[in-house]
């Protein structure tokens, strides 16, 4: 009984190798601001407090703690000064998955991986390109990576608002939780991310880092949820998920295409013009998008689902120093 | 531009065209396809629309090139020709000069090729058999040659490989030219539908097109339509010197002594100074040079007329041979620069009368040139030809043999002796006898005829006058008959090929008849019984008899012939093969029929003809084209008809009515290929 559960139950080898993740632990994720976490946690804080890292002194004044009377400094100058200390403190990373529909849009008649069902139906296949699948290995190699450095991590799922959340996680205890939550993640619902990012926004407490995992593709716009999303407490990294047949569509004839979304279509004749046209159109969405972020300070990182998650982690990722 | 099937391409366009439009129209069945978000591809959608020049022809241009091809193939089943004809006629005869003057050469080649080469063109033009239909839309045409006769060449088709064929059958001759029986057999072959016509209507009327040079002597004897004939002028030589006129005549004093006359003219712009030259068996004997004035305007009828001289030679001591008088400048047509003749030996007549005595027939004759005349009574006529021993034999056949028919009485029995006869007598004459055996020769009867000749005088007739009579006959030239008056004549039943000379008010007086290689020359009256000796036309008969039996028939008129008259021999034993050496040809066989006649006609060509005959010496004949009109080459642009002028075309005949269709499929495929290349690219990845 007993192994028959161990069975069904959601782990995270189902979504990472061993090796892979051998390799994260040496990993931590890395802020490039001193952020002031909740609990006393293993990097250094803005805030001074108890910890091993000298930082500066004072003149004691009264009621300050005597024990951390620089007693050395009295013995010289005979005058009272006060250790002060850098805190060590948590890390809080919040990682915020796409799982609106477009994540996961069902093959086409015409592919081989379509089984008969419709939008409503997904395929039971999943293809390895899938940015579906892409998502949930990114965000299970992030949060192991904070979990075991003992960060703060919260990972939400959205699509017309937030879906799911799995708040403040801490330690390799919250790995399988995690694995439960990534694995039975449905991409279902159409994206309203403005909506996402008012309620994220809402109750973001503190500061840390914020990764946002998703395609992009919002009809009514990223500019406003992004905007709201911008802090100066928090480091934002919004990494772009592409799959290989958005990056370069293999398309021909006539077809109708339709939004997994909200059912809209656009007919068209795939002719080798309407597809420069079309990777012209991303290349300029991507790029506006990344201009968007860099001007506001976040990170922008552009992913194809058809690499390896621990490619973009092992290579990307600590390129930008998001890990170190 | 021509459409031989309209109606069928508009019904296909009836139907395909909407075809196309509503099949291009209807709405498109689209794949489905599964996007994340169709936001990229509407805006991809905008800017290919917004960027492509010429959006509304773009987004058409399939259909643009499917209405194309649709077009072309449409267009072809419309059966298009590129007409350049004016005319418009669906029926063609066309008439080809062969005639000498088309041997001039033109510019390396000659013109009776120029006008095969156009005549060829003119047929290739015709319009065939449209592919796409069951109705036969196709001209059909006939070939005619002509020189002084017509010779069709084939008959009204629509097969162009039979007519091209037939083209390539026509070879030139050395004859004259003459298109009235041209035309009349054209004429009478339109009026049928031809061979292989089964939608031509007799009255849609032929199109006469005439390739020539204009020299034409009888052109003003027929009577052409306005539109009736095309004339295709040929040729733009006109330098031709020729030899119009030759002859050779033994002296009549000295008959050892050969006169030669020839005229040489001249067709050029300028006098010129001509080599003539004569040989004699191929031996040149003299070269003498003339100067021979140019070509010069006859304002008296309105044409012009060469330059003419006259040369003669005078050769002795010429026994017999073959003559060549040649005009040794170069010009442009070869076959009127030499003439031939054959000289015979001199001819001495000799006669042999067989009767039981005619005073006035005896003094008739002995008045006549003979060189010898003898006189037989009719007894020892069998023992004179030592006939008596075949007599009875001939007589058993005769008995049981037709009369009418060709038996073998002449030829078989009496060969051997027929060889040696006309040696013997160039004439015999009979009077009033009628000898069982006839040797082969030619004979003079006087009243009851040889009994085998298929004529019957059995019934007597009674105090006949000469009602008519042929003057033009050499036999009756200079004859008049007027006053002859017979109390007692046979009334003779002729056969049909009896030539009747002069007769009675009831039956034929005289009568030329020829049987089995002999000839005769039948008076149906007793001169004895008639007032004929007392007539000065007695004695002139007696000599043209004489004269036309022995020398018509027998000298040298006989070997020297004009171009196209046939060559003739009799007396010649049945059933052998002579051969023929024809000038620039091959020899060729003939098989001397029960006649004993050997008649060659394909005389068509200048020079001399041998025929050569088993256990005989070789026959020469000459021919020649000695004829004016040919030798002038200038070509006559222009053909004066009866009441008709008919000028010649300005250009030469070129292809035409050539059939568009297969250049049109052929647009229509490469309409395909650019619409599939258009397409790849518009869908490729």
């Amino acid at each position: 009984m007993a192994n028959s559960t161990a069975k069904t139950q959601p782990r995270i080898t189902d979504l990472l190798d061993p090796g892979f993740m051998a390799r994260l632990d040496a990993l931590d994720l890395l802020s490039r601001k001193i952020l002031q976490g909740k609990l006393q946690g293993q990097r250094r804080s803005k805030r001074r407090g108890q910890s091993v890292e000298f930082a500066d002194h004072r003149p004691y004044v009264v009621g300050d703690d005597l024990r951390f009377v620089d007693w050395n400094i009295y013995g010289r100058l005979e005058q009272l000064f006060l250790k002060l200390f850098l805190e060590e403190q948590d890390l809080t990373v919040h990682i915020v998955m796409d799982v609106s529909a477009s994540m996961d849009p069902p093959a086409s008649p015409s592919s081989p991986l379509f089984s008969g069902k419709t939008k409503d139906q997904p395929a039971d296949k999943i293809s390895s390109n899938s940015k579906a699948v892409f998502v949930k290995k990114l965000t299970a190699a992030l949060g192991y990576v904070s979990l075991v450095n003992n960060n703060r991590v919260t990972i939400s799922s959205f699509s017309s608002g937030v879906q799911r959340q799995l708040p403040n996680m801490r330690g390799r205890n919250y790995l399988a939780q995690m694995a439960e939550f990534l694995v039975t993640e449905k991409f279902e619902r159409p994206t309203n991310f403005d909506q996402t990012c008012r309620q994220l926004a809402a109750g973001r407490i503190g500061s840390g880092i914020i990764i946002i995992l998703s395609d992009f593709f919002f009809k009514e716009g990223y500019d406003s949820g992004l905007r709201r999303m911008i802090s100066p407490k928090y480091d934002i990294y919004a990494i772009q998920i592409l799959s290989p047949d958005e990056l370069n569509p293999k398309l021909t004839g006539d077809l109708q295409l339709l939004d997994v979304e909200d059912d809209d279509t656009a007919e068209i004749t795939a002719s080798s013009a309407l597809l420069k046209y079309y990777q012209k159109n991303l290349a300029a969405y991507c790029n506006e998008l990344k201009d968007f972020c860099t001007r506001r300070g976040a990170t922008y990182v552009l992913a194809n689902s058809a690499e390896p998650v621990e490619t973009l982690v092992l290579n990307y990722l600590r390129l930008i120093r998001l890990i170190h | 531009m021509q459409w031989l099937t309209p109606t069928i391409a508009l019904y296909a366009a009836s139907v395909a065209i909407p075809l196309l439009l509503l099949m291009y129209f209807l709405k498109l069945k689209r794949q489905q396809h599964f996007v994340s978000s169709t936001l990229l591809w509407k805006r991809a959608v905008q800017d290919l629309q917004v960027n492509a020049p010429f959006q509304k022809i773009r987004r058409n241009i399939l259909l643009l090139l499917q209405m194309l091809a649709i077009l072309a193939v449409l267009l072809a089943l419309a059966g298009p020709l590129l007409s350049l004809n004016t005319t418009t006629a669906d029926r063609h005869v066309l008439l080809i000069d062969r005639s000498a003057s088309m041997k001039t050469i033109e510019n390396q080649t000659t013109r009776l090729e120029l006008a095969k080469k156009q005549a060829r063109n003119y047929i290739e033009s015709l319009r065939s058999r449209d592919v796409f239909t069951f109705q036969d839309t196709s001209d059909q045409a006939m070939i005619i040659t002509f020189d002084n006769q017509a010779k069709v060449m084939c008959n009204f088709t629509s097969d162009k490989r039979q007519l091209l064929a037939a083209i390539d059958s026509i070879t030139p001759t050395d004859a004259g030219s003459s298109i009235a029986q041209a035309v009349t057999v054209a004429r009478a072959f339109a009026q049928s539908p031809g061979e292989d016509n089964v939608n031509l209507s007799v009255s849609n009327p032929a199109q006469l097109v005439l390739f020539s040079d204009g020299q034409i002597s009888d052109a003003e004897k027929i009577t052409i339509g306005p539109d009736e004939m095309i004339f295709n002028c040929l040729g733009t030589s006109a330098d031709n010197f020729a030899l119009t006129a030759m002859q050779a005549r033994r002296s009549y004093e000295n008959p050892d002594e050969l006169n030669i006359f020839a005229t040489v003219a001249n067709f050029s712009d300028s006098a010129r100074t001509i080599d003539i030259q004569l040989a004699l068996n191929d031996q040149v004997r003299a070269v003498k040079s003339v100067t021979v004035d140019p070509l010069r305007q006859d304002p008296a009828i309105g044409s012009d007329l060469p330059g003419k001289v006259s040369v003669s030679f005078t050769l002795n001591g010429v026994e017999s041979g073959l003559l060549e008088v040649r005009q040794l400048k170069k010009d442009s047509l070869s076959a009127d620069d030499a003439a031939w003749a054959v000289v015979s030996p001199p001819k001495r007549i000799t006669a042999l009368l067989v009767t039981k005595g005619n005073p006035p027939l005896e003094t008739a004759l002995s008045s006549c040139p003979l060189a010898a005349l003898d006189t037989c009574l009719p007894g020892e006529f069998n023992a004179k030809f030592n006939l008596n021993s075949n007599s009875g034999t001939n007589d058993n056949s005769n008995d049981d043999s037709n009369t009418d028919s060709d038996d073998n009485t002449y030829t078989n029995s009496n060969l051997n002796q027929t060889d040696s006869l006309p040696k013997n007598y160039d004439i015999i004459i009979l009077d009033k006898y009628v000898p069982e055996n006839l040797p082969r020769a030619r004979y003079l009867v006087f009243g009851r005829p040889p009994s085998d000749l298929g004529v019957t005088a059995d019934e007597l007739i009674k105090n006949q006058f000469i009602a008519d009579w042929r003057p033009q006959h050499p036999v009756l030239k200079y004859v008049n008959l007027n006053n002859v008056f017979a109390t007692d004549s046979l009334k003779y039943t002729l056969p049909r090929d009896a030539e009747i000379l002069a007769e009675f008010n009831e039956a034929p007086a005289i009568v030329l008849l020829r049987r089995h290689g002999s000839v005769f020359l039948l008076v149906g009256f007793d001169v004895m019984e008639s007032n004929w000796p007392f007539e000065p036309s007695f004695v002139l008969f007696c000599y043209n008899a004489v004269n036309f039996l022995a020398l018509e028939y027998n000298q040298d008129q006989q070997y020297n012939l004009p171009v196209s008259k046939p060559v003739t021999i009799e007396n010649l034993p049945p059933e052998t093969i002579a051969r023929i050496s024809v000038p620039n040809l091959p020899e060729q066989e003939i098989i001397i029929g029960d006649s004993g006649v050997l008649r060659y006609s394909a005389t068509e060509r200048a020079g001399i003809y041998v025929v050569e005959i088993p256990d005989q010496p070789p026959r020469y004949f000459a021919v020649n084209l000695l004829n004016e009109n040919e030798s002038n080459i200038n070509p006559q642009k222009e053909l004066t008809f009866t009441g008709l002028t008919l000028q010649a075309r300005d250009e030469s005949l070129s292809l035409a009515n050539l059939p568009l269709w297969p250049y049109l499929v052929a647009f229509a495929l490469f309409i395909a290929v650019l619409e599939w290349l258009v397409y790849i690219k518009k869908v490729r990845l």
